[in-house]
């Protein structure tokens, strides 16, 4: 596997068990919004490497990440510990299923994820051709408490000023987060709140539909086996493969470090 | 848990698998691939793009298929690493799908 050593720039802890951090990008390294490499660390000798969806878009100078934090996780307890102008391992070969050129054109495009399975959307949101194909792009994140609404403030306070795609998420971004064990504006589990309509009540767009929606997935697996069981049985067709456009597609290479 | 090629990948060798493997942990003989199970991170990537649909996850092989988790192993450790996509090999539709291939499996180097 070629590899290549990165600088971390900067770190940012949303709470006990959640942190994003940006790193410099080799100007070789080219992928498609909603990609993942490896990434990792240089652990007795040997390279410790794990899947990583890119939380940054294609355009920019550097690349960004979001991970969990988990004490005794053989990596991530290490890179929770990362800190400005450490160097970090990242792969050469960006990859993924979450690609805009794997979905058939629609009006509205639905972003469904939970915990740092929102990391590729933050990618993706950011991609000026998803607001050219689509009418609505609405990102749901689904989380236990609030404070693991990453990126929170900077949807709704940054992203409607972005230096590219300012006018077209004002109008076109919908964002919805939703929280499971604490009171919250949206409460609940993204699986129930599109099953029980509420979703899409409170949002003003119809229930899903394959003839006006397309949908991306990434999330745990439990996760994804349950909305794509909800998509399937409102007649969504998934994509069989890369290069295979469909209603909707799945990040199955997300683990749970 | 890896992913495994099984016997319809013989005499065909796509690799259009390859081309989507995140951690390049595909190895080639003269008619096969095999996966390194020891990098193989599960991801699922290459398994909805063999077009002879010959790879499965290690826990839903098909029948007759278990002897490959050895076998991926085994010539993993021999063969060199492949990981860019090229041409099929010649005669690659015809075998597709054709029975009891093992038999022609060339576990030479290519």
């Amino acid at each position: 596997m070629a590899l290549n050593n990165e600088e971390v720039l900067e770190v940012k802890h949303w709470n006990d068990t959640l942190f994003s951090f940006k790193t410099t990008r080799d100007p070789g390294l080219k992928f498609h919004n909603g990609h993942f490499v490896m990434i990792g660390l240089e652990v007795e000798g040997k390279p410790l490497l794990r899947a990583y969806s890119i939380a940054s878009p294609n355009y920019e100078e550097h690349l960004e990440f979001l991970s969990i934090k988990v004490p005794d996780g053989p990596l991530t307890s290490r890179l929770q510990h990362l800190k400005k102008g450490d160097s970090i391992i990242v792969s050469k070969k960006p990859v993924g299923t979450l690609v805009i050129g794997d979905l058939t054109p629609a009006k509205n495009l639905f972003l469904f994820s939970t915990g740092t399975g929102l990391a590729p959307f933050m990618s993706v949101i950011k991609d000026p051709e998803i607001y050219e194909r689509f009418e609505k792009i609405v990102l749901v994140h689904g989380v236990r408490f609030v404070s693991e609404l990453a990126y929170k403030e900077h949807i709704l306070k940054d992203l409607p000023n972005h230096e590219y795609l300012a006018e077209e998420i004002s109008e076109k971004l919908i964002y919805y987060p939703t929280v499971t064990r604490e009171s919250f504006e949206n409460k609940g589990r993204l699986t129930d709140l599109i099953t029980n309509g509420k979703l899409c009540r409170d949002i003003g767009l119809p229930q899903l539909n394959p003839m006006t929606d397309r949908a991306m997935i990434c999330g745990s697996p439990s996760m994804l086996k349950d909305t794509c069981d909800i998509l399937d049985g409102l007649g969504f067709t998934p994509s069989k493969h890369t290069g295979d456009p469909a209603d909707y597609v799945i990040e199955r290479a997300f683990v749970e470090q | 848990m890896t992913f495994v090629v099984t016997e319809n990948c013989i005499k065909c060798k796509y690799t259009d698998c390859v081309e989507v493997c995140p951690v390049d942990c595909f190895y080639e003989g003269p008619n096969f691939l095999v996966i390194d199970p020891d990098e193989c991170i599960d991801c699922a990537l290459c398994e909805p793009e063999c077009p002879a649909e010959a790879i499965f996850a290690e826990d839903e092989l098909p029948e007759g298929q278990h002897q490959f988790i050895e076998i991926n192993a085994e010539l993993a450790a021999k063969w060199p690493n492949i990981s860019q996509q090229k041409a099929p090999l010649e005669d690659a539709e015809q075998w597709d799908g054709t029975d009891q291939k093992l038999q022609y499996l060339n576990k030479n180097l290519s």
